[in-house]
C-alpha cells in the first residue's frame, strides 16, 4: 500500500483552497504552509501563462528527511505516509536540509518541525485528506497507487505525468499532470520578498519569534521599526530581468530563513578543535618527540574538553526545543549522522576524559590503549559532519565527495593552530613537526577547497552556491577570510620564521579562515531556493 | 524495496523506563488501527452528523478522539452561499473548523479558500463583540457600551416618529451583501417605507441592464458543465457571481471538451486557463463582439429557427424599414448590413484582438451552436460608459446561435433561483424615494446607490434614519470622502446605524455600531443561479443548532453567539415590534406568527412557513419522518429542480388563455393589455417577460424613452476609448475592478489566512509601458485621476496588455491612530486631513504591525505591506442609461514626486462634485411616454404602488389615479 497524489494541472485554477483547509484542519500558525501553491508567470504578451503549482511534501519512497532525523520524528507509515511525531522533535531543522522541496518548517508555536502528513488522522477514521476534498476543481487526488482501481492510479495509468527533482532519487509519491518545469524547478525564477499579493517583512516559522517580540514592545517602537520603508528598495525582479527571462514568479510563500545560522558553523569550528588538538598531538607523538608530546597530554585533554563542550553547547543552542537534546542520545535513529555524530563526540569526550586521566595519574596501559581508541573517535568526529551534510539532500553543495576531507584538514589546521598558541601560552619552543603538519595541511587545504569549488559539483544549484562564494554574495568574506587569512597569510608566516609573533599571527589567522570558510559552508547553500 | 524504519531501540526504552525521558506513548512502530471501510471517503457519513468522532489533528499522531456535531450552514464570504458544515466540538461547544457541505447543489462539497478560512472571522481577536454608540462627534472614534434595548428603542422610536410624521422617505436601509431571499425587502414594506438602497450600481448595473432589454431577465446562468463552448467577460475562475460553483462547472465543461474564451486586458487565472485569451482594450468588446456576431451572420451559422421564432425582428423591420417586406430574410439582409462596419479588421482596431483568432472564435462559437455558455460580470459592462451595451452584444451570440436557456447555454438567473413565499406580504410602499431612484435615472438598474453624498450635498433630501448592512461605501464606493463628508453631517443623516460583525471604514461614522453574526452566527434564506438547477440552502447559527441537538432550547440566536452579538433577522422583528407599540402604525401586524396567533413570530416559524411551500419540500421531509424545517436543519440545503431549461416554451395555462386575445398577425397573446405570451405553431408559450414576449432585438423602450440611436445592439465608444485619452500627457486607462479569489472587498480583511496570501495591491503594468514611465517593479508612481490622486507601487508584468494599467480594489484597507482595533490583520494606520475648501489628503503612518492578542498569531504577522486605497480618488462616472458606475478610470501616471510616500492620497471633493454633475449632464430624464418616472415593465427592488410610477408635481408620488 502506498498513499500518494496526483495534481492535475489541467485543472488547477491557483485558488487556494486547499492552503486555507489545510490551515484550518492543522491549525497552521501564519507564515508557515504543509501546502502552498507558487505561481510563476510564462511568456510574452499576449501568450502569456500563468502556472499554478500545488507544493507539498511529496511522501517520497525514499525520504531524505526519514534518513536524517536523528530521533526518529520523521518516519514511515505501513501505508506510505512520510508522517511526522512533533513529540519527539528537538527542533534541529536538518530535516529541512535534507528534503529538497522545502515541505518542512518550524511551527512556532510547537517549535518542533511540521510538514504535510497527508492528513494522517483523518486517513485513520477513513476519511480523504483535507486540501482533496475541499478542492473547487478535483484538481488533487489521493489514493493507494498500489491499487489498480483507485482513480488515482488509473490517472497514472492514462496521463503522462512528472515529479519535482526526480534526479534526488527520493522517489516522491506526488505526481503532475501537466506539471510546468518552469515552476517545478525553483532554479528557473527568482525568488523575492515581494510578490504580487504579498510582501514579506519579518520573520516566519523557525524566526516568528523577531515578529513576536514586536508585537508585545511599545507602539512607538514598532513605529519605528516597521514604518513602511519607502526608500527601501525591493528585491523583486527588475523590469529589465521580466523581458529578458519571461517566467516570473510572482507568488510563492514566505522565505522561511537560513535555519542554520552561526550555531552550526560555530559547532563545527569548535568541533574541529576539539578533535583536532588531539589528532596533531597524535601526529606529534607517533612522529616526533614522544616525550614531549607526552608531557602535553593532559592540556591536550583539557583544551579539547573545552572545545567539546562549547560544542555542545552549540548543538543544544541551535535546537528550537534545547529541553530534548538528550533524545539525541536516547532516542536514537540510527541511520542518521547527527545521531551517529552524537554518540562519537559523547564517546570522544569520554575517552579523552579517560585518556587525560591517565596520563595525569599515569595509569599507563590505560593510556596506551585509550590513545589509540580517542584517535579512532576523534577521526570520527572531526569528519562526520561531512557525512551529515551528505544526508542533506536539499543542500546541492554539500553534496561533495571532498567534503570529508575538507573536514579533516580544518580539523588538523584547528588543532595545530591551538596546540602553537598552547605552546606560545607555555612560553615553550614550536616543535617543527607541528609548523610542518600546519604547511603541509594549508596545502591540502588550497587544494581541496579549490577542488570542491571546481571540480566536484554538478547541478545547476551548486553550481549557483559556487558562483555566489567565489564572485558574489560572499566574495569578500571567501577571498579575504578563507584565501587570504585562512591559508596564503599564515602560510607564508609559517614558512618565515619561527619567531612567536608571526606564529601567533598564523594561528589566528587560521583559525579565523576556519570559521569564514565554514560559515560561508553552511550558509551558502542554504541561499538557494528549494521550491 | 521501500525502507522501513526499525523497531525503536532498547536504549530508549530502557531510558524511558528509567524515567530520564518521558514515556513517547506513541512510537512509531505502534501498529494504527486498520480502516473498516474500502478506500476513503470525502465526508462522514450523514447519520453520524449528530455524534462524530475523529482523532486531534493537534495531537497526532497520538490518538486523541474529538467528539463533533456536525452542524451545515453557508458560507458568507462572497455572494455564491456555498454550502459549509461546521464541527462543532461537543466537549468545548466550540466550533473548530468549517469543511464543505456536500448536499449543496451549489458547491457540491466543495469550497474556494474563503470557505475554510470562516473559522478566523469567527475567532477574529478584533470583532465587535457588544453594540457600540459614539459618544464624541461623529467620525471621532469615541465609543461607549449600550444595551441592546437601549439601542432598540432609541432606534425605533425615531423611525416611528418619522413615520408618524410621514417621512417615510427619510428611513432607509442600505445594504451591501444582502445574503437573504427577500427578508429585509419584506421589513422595509412592513414599514412602509421606500427605504431599500443597494450597491447594485457600482457592480452589475450594466450587464443587468443590457440583458434586460433583451429579454426581460437582468442576469445570465450559463450551463458552463455541458457547453461545447463558453465565452466569459468575466473572471469566474476566481471571483465573481458564483466563482466557485461556476469555476467547478467551466473546468467540468472543459475537461469535457469545450473550448474557453475569455476577454480581460489582463492576465486574470480564468485568462490564463483559456483556450483564447482576447486582451481586449477596455471598453471594446462590443466591437469584437459585433464582429464576431458578423461573422456567423455572414457564415449563415445562426440558429434560424430560434431566431424567427424568438426574436421580435418584425418590429425591427416595421420600425426601421417600413419600406421593406416583413420577411425573415430581409430581416437578415437588413442586419447584416446594420453590422457590416464591423470587420474583424474594425474590432482590431478597437480591441487589440488578433482579427484571425476573432474569426476562429466565432467559428467555434457557431459551431457549438445552443450549447453556447455566456457570462459577463462586473469587468467590462460595469466599467465602461456605455458598459451595458456589452451584455447586450454578447447575449446577441446566444441569441444569434439559439443558445437562450439550452442545454450548454445560457438561461436566465430567476430560472435557477428560488423565490420564497412569506407568512405575510405587505402592501406595496405608497413612497417613491428620488434620492434611490431619482428621475435623471428614469432606466437605471437600480438605486443610485453611489450618488447619495452628492444628492444630500444638492439639497435633494436627508436620511432621519439610515442602517449600512455589509456596507462600506466610504472605502468600497468611488469618492468615499464625498461619504466622509456626507456621514459626518448630522443635517444629512440624522442617525447611521451600521450593523456589522467587524470595523470597517463606514461604521468609523455611525451613530451605533451594532454586532450581528457572521455566517455561521445568523440565519438566511439562500438561493443562487450556480447552474441549470435549483436549490435553496439554509444559513442557520450553527451553535444554535448544536446546544438543540444536546437538548438545550435556545429562544434567541444572541444566546449562543460570542458576547452580544445578534443576528439581522431576530433584530428586525424586534425593532419592528418596537415601532409600534400598539400597532397603530400598522406594522406590528406584518409582524405576528402564523402559527400562533396575535403572538410575536419567531424565526423558526419564519423559515417553517417558507420551507413547508417549497417545491419538494414537504415529501422529502416527510420521507425522514422530519418537518420541513428539521430536514433543513440536518441537510442544510435542498434541490428545487434538477434541472430547467428553455421555459420560455412553456405553454401559457389553460385558465390564463380563455381570458386572453390573440393578435391574429403577430401572434401576440395578451390580457388586460398586457402581454403575457406568443402564439407558436398553434400552441401559445409563455415567451420571455418583455414587452413583445420575444428577445428584443429592436428595442421600442429606447426608442420611447429617448435614446433611439440605442434602439439595436450597438457599441458605444467608452469614456476610455483611446480617442478620448491624451497618451503624450502619459493618460492610461485604469481597470480598478478586478477581485482576488482569496479575497471579497472589504468583508475578508479579518481572515488571517486570506491576508497573509494577499495583502498589497501594487499597479500591474506592461513592460513597455514602465519603460516609456521609467519605472521599474517595486518604484512608485503618482496615479493621477480627475479628482487626485493615489501612489502606489508598479508591478511590471506580461500579464497586462500595453497602454492599460490595473490594480485590483481588494487592499489598502485602512484605520485612523484613535481606531484603536479593527482588522489589525489587513488595515494600515492612516492619517486624514482636510482643508475647508474640500481637499482631502490620507498618509499611510504605519503599515501592518504584529499585535499581542488572544490569537498568537497576530503576533507572527511578517508582512507590513497593506496596500493602497485606490477607490476613494475615484470620481463617480454614473453611466446615463444604465446607471452604472463606469469604474475604469483615466489616469494620467508619473513617477512619484520627491515628497511622495506610498499611499498617499489627495482628493478634492469640490472636483468631485463638479465631475458629478458634468455625468449628470449627459441623462435624458423622466418622464418617459404617459409621465412615467420608469418603464412598467423594468424590475426595481420593493416595486411600490403602480401610481408611485407616474410622474407628479410634488414628485413624491402618493395616490393618485392616473
Amino acid at each position: 500500500m502506498q498513499y500518494g497524489f496526483v495534481i492535475d494541472n489541467r485543472k488547477c485554477i491557483g485558488c487556494h483552497a486547499c492552503t486555507t483547509a489545510c490551515k484550518s484542519e492543522h491549525d497552521v500558525p501564519i507564515g508557515v504552509n504543509r501546502t502552498w501553491v507558487k505561481q510563476v508567470e510564462k511568456g510574452e504578451f499576449p501568450h502569456t501563462r500563468r502556472i499554478f503549482s500545488v507544493l507539498r511534501c511529496n511522501h517520497c519512497s525514499d525520504a531524505p528527511c526519514v534518513e536524517i532525523c536523528p530521533v526518529e520524528a520523521l518516519f514511515y507509515r505501513e501505508d506510505g505516509i512520510v508522517d511526522f511525531d512533533k513529540d519527539r522533535c528537538i527542533g534541529c531543522k536538518s530535516c529541512m536540509q535534507a528534503c529538497p522541496y522545502d515541505a518542512l518548517y518550524i511551527d512556532p508555536e510547537t517549535r518542533t518541525a511540521a510538514k504535510c502528513n497527508y492528513c494522517a488522522h483523518r486517513i485513520d477514521v477513513g476519511l480523504e485528506p483535507a486540501c482533496v476534498i475541499v478542492c473547487p476543481e478535483e484538481a488533487i487526488i489521493s489514493g493507494d497507487l498500489d491499487d489498480p482501481d483507485a482513480k488515482i492510479a488509473q490517472l497514472l495509468a492514462q496521463e503522462q505525468v512528472t515529479v519535482r527533482k526526480a534526479a534526488k532519487g527520493t522517489v516522491p509519491n506526488l505526481y503532475y499532470i501537466d506539471g510546468d518545469e518552469a515552476s517545478l524547478n525553483p532554479m528557473r525564477t527568482e525568488p523575492s520578498d515581494s510578490y504580487f499579493w504579498n510582501a514579506q517583512t519579518r520573520g516566519v516559522g523557525h524566526f516568528a519569534r523577531a515578529a513576536e517580540k514586536l508585537a508585545f514592545s511599545n507602539s512607538d517602537i514598532v513605529d519605528a521599526l516597521t514604518g513602511l520603508d519607502t526608500d527601501k528598495p525591493e528585491r523583486a525582479p527588475k523590469s529589465v530581468e521580466v523581458l529578458m527571462q519571461r517566467e516570473n514568479r510572482i507568488y510563492d510563500t514566505p522565505d522561511k530563513g537560513i535555519l542554520w545560522g552561526w550555531e552550526v558553523s560555530g559547532y563545527v569550528w569548535t568541533k574541529a578543535i576539539a578533535a583536532g588538538v588531539f589528532l596533531v598531538w597524535f601526529i606529534g607523538w607517533l612522529m616526533g618527540d614522544r616525550g614531549a608530546f607526552a608531557d602535553l597530554q593532559v592540556p591536550v585533554a583539557v583544551t579539547g574538553l573545552i572545545f567539546l563542550a562549547l560544542t555542545g553547547v552549540l548543538l543544544v543552542l541551535d535546537l528550537d526545543q534545547p529541553r530534548r537534546f538528550l533524545y539525541v542520545l536516547l532516542r536514537p535513529q540510527w541511520n542518521s549522522w547527527l545521531t551517529r555524530g552524537a554518540y562519537a563526540i559523547t564517546g570522544y569526550g569520554g575517552l579523552l576524559t579517560l585518556w587525560g586521566l591517565a596520563a595525569y595519574f599515569e595509569w599507563q596501559a590505560i593510556a596506551q590503549v585509550t590513545t589509540w581508541l580517542t584517535l579512532g573517535l576523534a577521526l570520527l568526529t572531526a569528519i562526520y559532519t561531512a557525512f551529515l551534510f551528505a544526508q542533506a539532500r536539499g543542500r546541492d553543495f554539500w553534496q561533495s565527495p571532498s567534503l570529508a576531507l575538507h573536514m579533516l584538514v580544518h580539523s588538523v589546521m584547528a588543532g595545530g593552530a591551538t596546540l602553537v598558541i598552547m605552546h606560545l601560552v607555555s612560553g615553550q619552543a614550536i616543535p617543527s613537526l607541528l609548523a610542518t603538519t600546519l604547511i603541509l595541511a594549508l596545502v591540502v587545504n588550497a587544494l581541496t577547497l579549490t577542488a570542491e569549488l571546481a571540480t566536484t559539483h554538478a547541478t545547476a544549484e551548486a553550481k549557483r552556491t559556487v558562483a555566489m562564494i567565489v564572485h558574489g554574495r560572499y566574495q569578500a568574506a571567501f577571498w579575504i577570510g578563507s584565501v587570504l587569512i585562512g591559508c596564503v597569510l599564515p602560510f607564508v608566516l609559517l614558512l618565515i620564521g619561527i619567531t612567536a609573533m608571526p606564529l601567533w599571527i598564523a594561528s589566528v589567522a587560521i583559525l579565523i579562515g576556519i570559521l569564514v570558510t565554514e560559515r560561508i559552508w553552511v550558509e551558502a547553500p542554504q541561499r538557494i531556493p528549494l521550491t | 524495496m521501500k525502507k522501513r524504519n526499525k523497531k525503536i531501540s532498547w536504549i530508549e526504552r530502557a531510558a524511558e523506563r528509567i524515567g530520564i525521558i518521558p514515556v513517547n506513548a506513541t512510537r512509531p512502530d505502534d501498529p494504527f488501527e486498520a480502516l473498516d471501510q474500502e478506500g476513503l471517503s470525502k465526508f462522514p457519513p450523514i447519520e453520524q452528523w449528530d455524534d462524530w468522532t475523529e482523532y486531534e489533528a493537534k495531537a497526532h499522531p497520538r490518538k486523541e478522539a474529538r467528539r463533533y456535531t456536525i452542524v451545515p450552514t453557508t458560507c458568507f464570504n462572497c455572494e455564491s452561499a456555498c454550502g459549509l458544515t461546521a464541527y462543532v466540538e461537543k466537549e468545548t461547544g466550540t466550533i473548530r473548523k468549517f469543511e464543505g457541505n456536500p448536499y449543496h447543489p451549489g458547491s457540491r462539497g466543495r469550497n474556494c479558500a474563503k470557505g475554510p478560512a470562516t473559522i478566523n472571522q469567527i475567532t477574529d481577536p478584533d470583532r465587535i463583540l457588544y453594540p457600540l454608540k459614539r459618544t464624541g462627534k461623529r467620525g471621532e472614534g469615541k465609543w461607549e457600551r449600550v444595551s441592546w434595548d437601549e439601542a432598540l428603542d432609541d432606534i425605533a422610536g425615531r423611525i416611528a416618529k418619522a413615520l408618524r410624521e410621514e417621512r417615510n422617505n427619510e428611513v432607509v436601509y442600505h445594504v451591501g451583501r444582502p445574503g437573504h431571499e427577500g427578508y429585509a425587502n419584506r421589513v422595509l414594506q412592513a414599514w412602509g417605507v421606500d427605504g431599500h438602497n443597494s450597491h447594485t450600481n457600482i457592480c452589475s448595473s450594466g450587464a443587468r441592464f443590457g440583458y434586460n432589454l433583451w429579454y426581460g431577465y437582468d442576469r445570465p446562468s450559463p450551463d458552463h458543465a455541458n457547453a461545447q463552448c463558453i465565452l466569459l467577460i468575466s473572471a469566474h475562475l476566481e471571483s465573481g457571481h458564483y466563482f466557485n460553483p461556476h469555476a467547478q462547472r467551466i473546468i467540468e465543461g472543459k475537461m469535457k471538451g469545450a473550448k474557453l474564451i475569455v476577454m480581460d486586458p489582463r492576465l486574470s487565472n480564468t485568462a490564463s486557463m483559456s483556450d483564447y485569451w482576447m486582451p481586449t482594450y477596455p471598453g471594446s468588446e462590443s466591437a469584437v463582439l459585433l464582429a464576431m456576431a458578423k461573422v456567423i451572420l455572414d457564415e449563415g451559422l445562426y440558429n434560424r429557427q430560434f431566431v424567427h421564432d424568438w426574436v421580435n425582428w418584425q418590429d425591427y423591420l416595421r420600425a426601421m424599414h417600413p419600406e421593406a417586406p416583413l420577411q425573415f430574410e430581409t430581416f437578415i439582409e437588413k442586419v447584416r448590413e446594420e453590422y457590416a462596419q464591423f470587420t474583424p479588421e474594425y474590432a482590431r482596431q478597437e480591441s487589440g484582438v488578433d482579427p484571425e483568432m476573432l474569426v476562429e472564435v466565432a467559428r467555434a462559437i457557431g459551431k457549438a451552436g445552443e450549447r453556447f455558455a455566456t457570462h459577463t460580470w462586473r469587468s467590462a459592462s460595469s466599467g465602461n460608459l456605455g458598459g451595458w451595451a456589452v451584455a447586450r452584444c454578447l447575449h446577441f451570440l446566444n441569441v444569434l446561435t439559439g443558445s437562450v436557456g439550452t442545454v450548454g447555454g445560457t438561461s436566465p438567473n430567476s430560472w435557477n433561483k428560488f423565490k420564497p413565499q412569506f407568512f405575510d406580504v405587505p402592501p406595496a410602499q405608497k413612497f417613491w424615494n428620488e434620492l434611490h431612484f431619482p428621475n435623471e435615472y428614469p432606466l437605471a438598474f437600480f438605486e443610485m446607490s453611489f450618488l447619495l453624498p452628492h444628492f444630500l450635498k444638492e439639497g435633494r433630501g436627508r436620511m432621519d434614519v439610515y442602517f449600512t448592512r455589509v456596507f462600506n461605501p466610504v472605502w468600497t464606493y468611488p469618492d468615499g470622502f464625498s461619504w466622509i463628508e456626507a456621514l459626518s453631517d448630522e443635517d444629512k443623516v440624522g442617525m447611521h446605524i451600521a450593523l456589522t460583525p467587524t470595523w470597517n471604514e463606514t461604521a468609523y461614522f455611525a451613530d451605533y455600531v451594532l454586532p450581528m453574526g457572521h455566517s455561521a452566527e445568523r440565519h438566511d434564506l439562500n438561493s443562487y443561479a450556480t447552474h441549470s438547477g435549483m436549490w435553496i440552502a439554509f444559513r442557520q447559527p450553527v451553535l444554535r443548532e448544536a446546544a438543540r441537538r444536546a437538548g438545550k432550547e435556545v429562544t434567541f440566536t444572541y444566546e449562543v453567539n460570542p458576547g452580544e452579538v445578534w443576528e439581522e433577522d431576530e433584530f428586525w422583528i424586534e425593532l419592528s415590534w418596537r415601532i409600534d407599540p400598539d400597532g397603530s402604525l400598522g406594522v406590528r401586524e406584518h409582524f405576528i406568527s402564523p402559527y400562533r396567533p396575535g403572538e410575536k413570530i419567531n424565526i423558526d416559524e419564519y423559515y417553517q412557513y417558507i420551507f413547508e411551500r417549497t417545491k419538494g419540500l414537504p415529501e422529502a421531509a416527510r420521507a425522514e419522518g422530519m418537518t420541513e424545517l428539521q430536514y433543513m436543519r440536518k441537510y442544510g440545503a435542498f434541490e428545487v429542480e434538477k434541472h430547467v431549461y428553455q421555459k420560455y416554451l412553456e405553454p401559457i395555462p389553460e385558465h390564463a388563455l380563455a381570458e386572453a386575445e390573440i393578435d391574429k398577425e403577430s401572434g401576440e397573446v395578451s390580457r388586460d393589455g398586457k402581454a403575457i405570451g406568443v402564439m407558436l405553431d398553434g400552441v401559445a408559450r409563455t415567451g420571455f417577460p418583455t414587452p413583445t414576449r420575444k428577445n428584443e432585438f429592436y428595442s421600442q423602450t429606447m426608442v420611447d424613452w429617448g435614446w433611439p440611436e440605442y434602439a439595436l445592439p450597438t457599441y458605444i465608444k467608452s469614456h476610455i476609448h483611446p480617442e478620448k485619452l491624451d497618451r503624450e500627457r502619459g493618460e492610461y486607462c485604469l481597470v480598478p475592478t478586478f477581485r482576488l479569489p482569496t479575497l471579497i472587498h472589504s468583508r475578508s480583511g479579518n481572515a488571517k489566512w486570506l491576508t497573509e496570501i494577499s495583502n498589497r495591491n501594487p499597479i500591474w503594468m506592461h513592460p513597455h509601458d514602465a519603460r516609456k514611465i521609467g519605472v521599474e517593479t517595486g518604484d512608485l508612481v503618482r496615479m493621477n485621476t480627475d479628482i487626485g490622486y493615489f501612489v502606489d507601487k508598479v508591478w511590471v508584468t506580461q500579464g497586462m496588455k500595453p497602454g492599460v494599467v490595473a490594480c485590483s480594489h481588494h487592499l489598502g484597507r485602512w484605520r485612523r491612530p484613535q481606531d484603536t482595533v479593527g482588522n489589525r490583520w489587513a488595515t494600515n494606520t492612516v492619517s486624514i486631513e482636510s482643508s475647508e475648501d474640500g481637499v482631502w489628503n490620507m498618509k499611510t503612518l504605519r503599515g501592518i504591525t504584529p499585535f499581542a492578542s488572544k490569537d498568537a498569531d497576530s503576533a507572527r504577522i511578517f508582512w507590513s505591506d497593506g496596500g493602497v486605497h485606490q477607490n476613494i480618488t475615484h470620481a463617480v462616472h454614473p453611466d446615463p442609461i444604465s446607471g452604472m458606475h463606469c469604474w475604469h478610470q483615466r489616469v494620467r501616471i508619473e513617477k512619484a514626486h520627491a515628497t511622495d510616500q506610498y499611499g498617499d492620497i489627495q482628493v478634492d471633493t469640490r472636483r468631485s462634485h463638479e465631475i458629478y454633475k458634468e455625468w449628470l449632464a449627459m441623462t435624458r430624464p423622466a418622464p418617459g411616454p404617459g409621465g412615467l418616472r420608469r418603464p412598467l415593465w423594468f424590475k426595481r427592488p420593493i416595486r411600490p404602488v403602480e401610481s408611485c410610477y407616474y410622474l407628479q408635481d410634488n414628485g413624491t408620488g402618493g395616490d393618485t389615479d392616473k
